[in-house]
């Protein structure tokens, strides 16, 4: 057991460092986590720019096959998603390079991957993700979006829900289901690829609690798509959206993110007085941050056993979930924790009162992605105990 | 990196693991747990003797297997799954490592091959009645006398001090400040002078309140420097939490398999209870809390092992782990229904030795404010 990292594994997250560090000097005001892309046409220009620095140093496509233009490794992904995290900045299209790129990686045919991965690692092409449906949430396979086959193409008619960044996305990948006479309902989806400016897509902003545009609801009326930008096979879409357990899993950018609130916390404890004491020196205060400092510094060690397990083509499914609750939960605490430890101020959004520049107060309200997006925690529970524990399913 | 045990390694896990599940049936550890005497098993310790456990991390040159500290804990994750009560944590990391780091060649040549033997027992005499795990709570005076130092004092929490050898008493013998004047004597536990007694404690681990009445300890019994002792003491809490911590993390699995097995055998409603959702979520919460802490665990022992610095990894893992392990056996007893609660059950022992677990080498406040320090608050 060895946790050292080789010296050039040291020298190149160090360079991603450098370079996030760099481009958070770029940040906009205001500018929190993911939703901060899409809001205001400042973040979205502002992730498009961190988008085009990775991309020229290669970095948007690190561990892909180098015939598709990879240089790197597994590990080397996982550094460039810590600096990130750590520096809480945009650039990296957590739908096309985080999740599209690997699925057409592992289930694309040639051409498929030769058409959509130059854009993704060029960062030309940014993508939304059309999953959930008013009706198909956690339980994504009873969704409903029809495909109907006509000729060489499908023609698409059925309402996707929480899209996120749908309003400024370029491409959108889908599930939809093409035969709506399948036996189960896993079967007859089929994952496919579209343009947001083909005819008869609607986008209508679907106001997050802050009032903030990051998701949307998108109606498809009689869209119509080629049959060649299936990714698998027509009725396998199941089989491709599951492919996302075996995807970089570890989640050290949302580690690291919650790594720099603890500093800065800190920071601010140490230099902040009430009632003519150091924060710091309150013993509660010291209590309460030496937890979270010490919850945090347990998911990062697993989330590093996840990421070398990865690395050596090992699976470590039930691991990536324990870290997905205890890194989530823990960013919904710590959000919480500060928003108590300001007092009044704990409420105040971005201005001249605010405290942290309202960081904590967007995190209060922005915490639940992490644990509702990509199988909420309790899926992730009933992943754990019925694959993990081998405990019966439900019926 | 390589975040996985090498094939020796699991080599070493398999075979303590099944040593243990022969040697040492929960029957025999609730045995051990009622014998008011000794509290352990000379038949056993004999045996792991021959195994070799003792000297695992001595050097071969006084007669051990010169083996890592990772080594050592990967036994004692197998030690805390199964439960095996006697001298083995204290003897090692009280009195092997104290005696490998600081110790003359004299002692080391005397002492260190006997305990690879298994001839000797050893503990440290550390808390004072105050029990408080700082220097400041050391007040036992050792007051020095010609060629020999005279111990006046009790010390408790003494873990196995009645069947001990030798205890390691760190004593007072100076002025300054709380860490200055502390210095750790190797006593002969038959010294005149020492009265020995068990106190009741929740793990049932022959915990001893021992004091020491005019005991005269040679001065060449000093171990390292008069007056510059607490480094020793401090050594012994860092490898001692991490210790703890791998018996707890092997105590976790101990307690998820068993209520995850229970919950799959139990019928109630007409359905396994582990049908249920509810205790599924707890279960798979049980599980979830078991393996951040195996990591953060891991982290830290490999850090010992390499001789880094770790005082904050160690701090952090010992107070994530102490609340994970407590939560994870509360909710295993619970889980398990009122049976979870007889004596006759072996869930509870895990319950019970949780508590034990997390007061040892420091409880999680202590260790948190050891990691606010280390994270830059200001004190």
């Amino acid at each position: 057991m060895d946790f050292k990292l080789t010296d050039e594994q040291v020298k190149l997250r160090k360079e991603f460092f450098d370079v996030c560090k760099e481009l958070e000097q770029k940040k906009p005001q205001g500018y929190v986590g993911l939703e901060s892309n899409y809001d205001t046409d400042e973040g979205w220009k502002y992730h498009l720019y961190c988008a085009k620095e990775f991309a020229r140093r290669g970095w948007l496509a690190l561990d892909w096959p180098s015939q598709y233009g990879g240089k790197g490794t597994m590990m080397d992904r996982v550094f460039f998603a810590e600096a990130r995290g750590y520096y809480d900045i945009g650039g990296a299209d957590v739908f096309g390079v985080e999740m599209l790129a690997p699925t057409l990686l592992g289930a694309g045919n040639e051409d498929i991957k030769r058409r959509f991965l130059t854009g993704i690692a060029s960062a030309d092409v940014m993508w939304c993700e059309l999953w959930s449906e008013p009706n198909a949430g956690s339980d994504l396979a009873s969704l409903t979006t029809t495909a109907i086959r006509k000729g060489d193409e499908y023609v698409l008619n059925g309402q996707k829900t929480w899209s996120t960044g749908a309003h400024r996305a370029h491409w959108a990948f889908a599930v939809v289901r093409t035969n709506p006479n399948a036996e189960k309902k896993h079967q007859g989806l089929t994952f496919l690829l579209f343009d947001m400016k083909t005819p008869g897509i609607t986008v209508k902003p679907l106001y997050y609690m802050d009032d903030g545009h990051y998701y949307n609801e998108v109606f498809l009326d009689d869209v119509r798509v080629p049959v060649k930008n299936v990714v698998g096979e027509e009725g396998k879409g199941w089989q491709v959206t599951q492919m996302l357990a075996g995807f970089e899993r570890s989640n050290l950018g949302a580690i690291m993110c919650m790594q720099r609130q603890l500093e800065d916390i800190v920071k601010y404890c140490n230099e902040t007085k009430e009632g003519g004491e150091l924060l710091a020196k309150n013993p509660l205060v010291r209590n309460r941050i030496a937890q979270a400092a010490c919850d945090l510094e347990s998911a990062r060690c697993l989330a590093y056993r996840i990421a070398d397990a990865q690395s050596k083509n090992e699976m470590a499914p039930f691991d990536a979930s324990a870290v997905k609750i205890t890194s989530g939960e823990l960013q919904a605490r710590v959000a919480h924790m500060v928003t108590d430890l300001v007092g009044p101020y704990g409420q105040v959004k971005i201005s001249r009162w605010a405290k942290f520049n309202g960081f904590f107060e967007t995190w209060y309200q922005h915490h639940f992605r992490l644990n509702i997006a990509m199988g909420t925690n309790e899926i992730q529970r009933n992943i754990i105990a019925w694959n993990g524990l081998s405990l019966s399913r439900m019926k | 990196m390589n975040i996985a045990f090498t094939e020796e390694q699991e080599m070493l896990r398999k075979a303590a693991r099944d040593f243990l599940t022969a040697e040492c049936p929960k029957k025999k550890v609730k045995e051990l747990e009622e014998d008011e005497k000794k509290g352990y098993s000379p038949e056993i310790w004999k045996k792991m003797s021959d195994l070799g456990w003792q000297g695992m991390v001595i050097p071969e040159k006084y007669g051990g297997q010169g083996m890592s500290y990772q080594d050592f804990t990967i036994l004692l994750e197998e030690m805390g799954r199964n439960i095996l009560p006697g001298p083995f944590i204290c003897t090692v990391i009280e009195g092997v490592y104290p005696i490998m780091d600081a110790g003359t060649e004299e002692q080391k040549k005397e002492l260190l091959s006997k305990i690879a033997n298994g001839e000797l027992i050893c503990t440290m005499a550390q808390l004072d009645p105050n029990g408080l795990f700082d220097a400041s709570g050391i007040t036992l005076k050792a007051t020095h006398k010609g060629d020999h130092y005279v111990l006046e004092g009790t010390k408790v929490f003494v873990e196995m001090a009645n069947v001990a050898d030798y205890m390691l008493c760190v004593a007072r013998t100076g002025k300054g400040t709380a860490e200055d004047g502390i210095t750790v004597f190797i006593v002969d536990a038959k010294s005149h002078g020492i009265h020995v007694e068990v106190m009741p404690t929740i793990g049932m681990d022959k915990l001893c309140e021992v004091q020491f009445k005019n005991v005269v300890v040679p001065s060449k019994n000093v171990l390292g420097k008069p007056d510059t002792g607490w480094h020793i003491v401090e050594n012994v809490m860092r490898r001692g939490a991490i210790a703890k911590c791998a018996e707890s993390i092997g105590g976790m699995q101990a307690a998820v398999d068993m209520t995850v097995a229970y919950s799959k055998e139990r019928v109630q409603y007409d359905r396994p209870i582990g049908a249920f959702q509810a205790l599924q979520h707890i279960m798979a919460d049980m599980w979830t809390a078991m393996q951040t802490s195996r990591y953060i665990v891991y982290q830290a022992a490999w850090m010992e092992s390499e001789g880094l610095p770790c005082t904050k990894e160690v701090a952090m893992a010992k107070a994530y782990v102490n609340e994970k392990y407590k939560w994870v056996t509360e909710k295993g007893v619970l889980l398990h229904g009122a049976i979870g609660t007889s004596r006759e059950h072996d869930i509870p022992l895990y319950y019970r030795r949780a508590k034990s677990a997390d007061i040892r080498y420091g409880g999680t406040d202590f260790q948190r404010e050891i990691v606010a320090n280390k994270i830059g608050l200001v004190s």
